[in-house]
């Protein structure tokens, strides 16, 4: 446990080296933040555009598939915030520079974490968090201390979910498994598709996405929780998927990490 | 230069399979979100389910096809300082730059060539009502794509950053393109602004002339090459002023 708590010391100093770094470039990290924010943006356009003509999506009104997509959007940028730098991994082996993470005493993965922040991830916080408390004012949802944790508790299960297979895909980079694609083809399907109701896909897709890759978990059934659309036992330990996720996509980390050949410099 | 455009793109192979993929998908969602909110009302805002799927199909290819990289090249260049090999050449920059972009539309669409198939079956197709209409308007609107493009990598000398500009443009021009709604259902003032942008010629007005939902042509033809005209003038009126402060980084 102390072991825990000095990776977290230790973690929370190196981020704030690497904020430091970025504020150094004040302009590029605001641009990057509102890119960001507009890239969502534009991606809810759509939808408000789509549901001014059409107001019911698979029984969604505009302001819930709002909190569905500013869920997803939340949990979303909580995952990649502090994972961002890992996506560099690739590079990290191939210049020998993992060998010095090695060395140093500290979990190689919070040293690969710490290397910097993902910044345009804050500017989708900032749309999701503003569409999740616009829309929970306007979706008629009776609001009670509950539902408000199970909000919390639920957009933290998600995060842990796509923070999971982004964590998993890119430990086989240790192995010289190039993921890059795959991982931009995952992130596509978990924010395309995480973002709608699972019913209009329908059939065979719709339980490919629940119980092969479990985009409906993120946000979907949560969501449905929430406005009162999903109401069984099971569903509420949805966020829970997240936990025994990430905890298996660590240990497929330590499982690469064993088998870690350095590319000699 | 157009013949190094199309080896690039097949030299980064990989890159342009991904944005295959994210099509195929992207393709299907859109399908599923529309047949779901047309439920069973036969058409909207004069179009039916079968000539919209249709339009998105296409103007999703479209999207792809006029997506251009000529920005990000140029900025790269200015920011190495290797745009002086650029300009050391005995052709003008500008005809290098729209060669360079060609030739990797060129070579993108022959990788995009065997996934068509995959598209039009995922989108489902419908045949054109005016083809020769769809053609004419969709290559007008490639050259006013390019000429966009270019207009906006010029801003880089004197900027030196165009990365941000850049991704704005191509989030903007996407939206107002009609490339995930048609414009006829963009409401009021939003509606009005996407009408004026040129940005519809990449994809709304081509699309919609293939499913007949624009029956005139020559009205947009005509606009279209007021477009160029116009847009060509500001280039090379642009492209006069900025040669006189070109920069040479590390050199």
């Amino acid at each position: 446990m102390a072991e825990v708590f000095r990776s977290l010391r230790l973690y929370v100093l190196l981020q704030r080296a690497s904020a430091r770094g970025a504020l150094q470039y004040r302009l590029n990290t605001v641009i990057g933040i509102l890119s960001g924010a507009i890239w969502q943006g534009t991606g809810f356009a759509f939808i408000w555009v789509v549901m001014h003509t059409f107001p019911s999506l698979a029984g969604w009104g505009l302001a819930e598939i709002a909190f569905l997509y500013g869920l997803r959007l939340t949990a979303h940028a909580l995952a990649m915030i502090p994972l961002m730098s890992v996506n560099d991994i690739q590079w990290v082996v191939r210049n020998g520079e993992f060998d010095r993470f090695l060395l140093r005493p500290l979990n190689p993965l919070v040293q690969l974490m710490g290397n910097r922040m993902g910044i345009a991830q804050f500017g989708d916080l900032l749309v999701g968090v503003t569409l999740l408390a616009v829309a929970g004012q306007n979706a008629q949802i009776s609001w009670n201390a509950w539902l408000i944790a199970f909000c919390f508790v639920a957009i933290i299960g998600g995060a842990l979910i796509e923070a999971a297979f982004f964590l998993a895909l890119c430990s086989l980079a240790l192995r010289m498994i190039d993921t890059f694609a795959l991982r931009v083809f995952v992130d596509d399907v978990f924010s395309k598709f995480g973002s709608y109701p699972m019913k209009i896909f329908g059939g065979v897709t719709e339980w490919l996405l629940t119980f092969v890759l479990p985009v409906a978990f993120v946000a979907y059934i949560p969501a449905s929780v929430v406005l009162g659309k999903l109401d069984t036992p099971l569903a509420l330990a949805a966020p829970l998927l997240g936990v025994v996720l990430v905890a298996l996509a660590y240990l497929v980390w330590r499982r690469q990490l064993d088998h870690y050949q350095s590319v000699g410099h | 230069m157009t013949r190094i455009g199309f080896r690039l793109a097949l030299a980064y192979r990989s890159n342009i399979i991904i944005t295959c993929v994210t099509l195929v998908a992207q393709v299907f969602l859109l399908r599923m979100i529309w047949t779901s909110v047309y439920g069973s009302r036969p058409s909207a805002a004069g179009l039916t389910l079968d000539a919209l799927l249709a339009y998105l199909t296409l103007a999703n290819l479209q999207a792809f096809a006029t997506h251009t990289i000529v920005a990000h090249t140029i900025h790269d260049r200015i920011r190495t300082g290797t745009v002086f090999f650029d300009l050391a050449r005995p052709v003008g920059y500008l005809r290098q730059m729209a060669g360079f972009q060609i030739g990797n539309t060129g070579g993108g669409l022959l990788l995009l060539a065997p996934v068509i198939p995959v598209v039009l079956l995922v989108g489902s197709i419908t045949v054109p009502v005016n083809g020769l209409g769809y053609l004419v308007t969709l290559a007008l609107g490639y050259v006013i794509a390019v000429q966009l493009a270019l207009l906006i990598s010029l801003i880089g000398f004197w900027t030196m950053e165009t990365g941000a500009i850049s991704l704005f443009y191509r989030l903007v021009s996407q939206f107002f393109a009609g490339t995930m709604v048609p414009l006829t259902f963009f409401p009021g003032a939003l509606g009005a602004l996407a009408e004026i942008l040129p940005f519809k010629y990449m994809g709304y007005v081509p699309a919609a002339i293939y499913v007949g939902h624009i029956s005139d042509v020559s009205g947009p033809v005509l606009v279209e090459v007021g477009w160029i005209v116009g847009l060509g003038g500001l280039l090379v009126l642009t492209w006069s002023r900025a040669r006189r402060r070109v920069v040479i980084q590390g050199g």
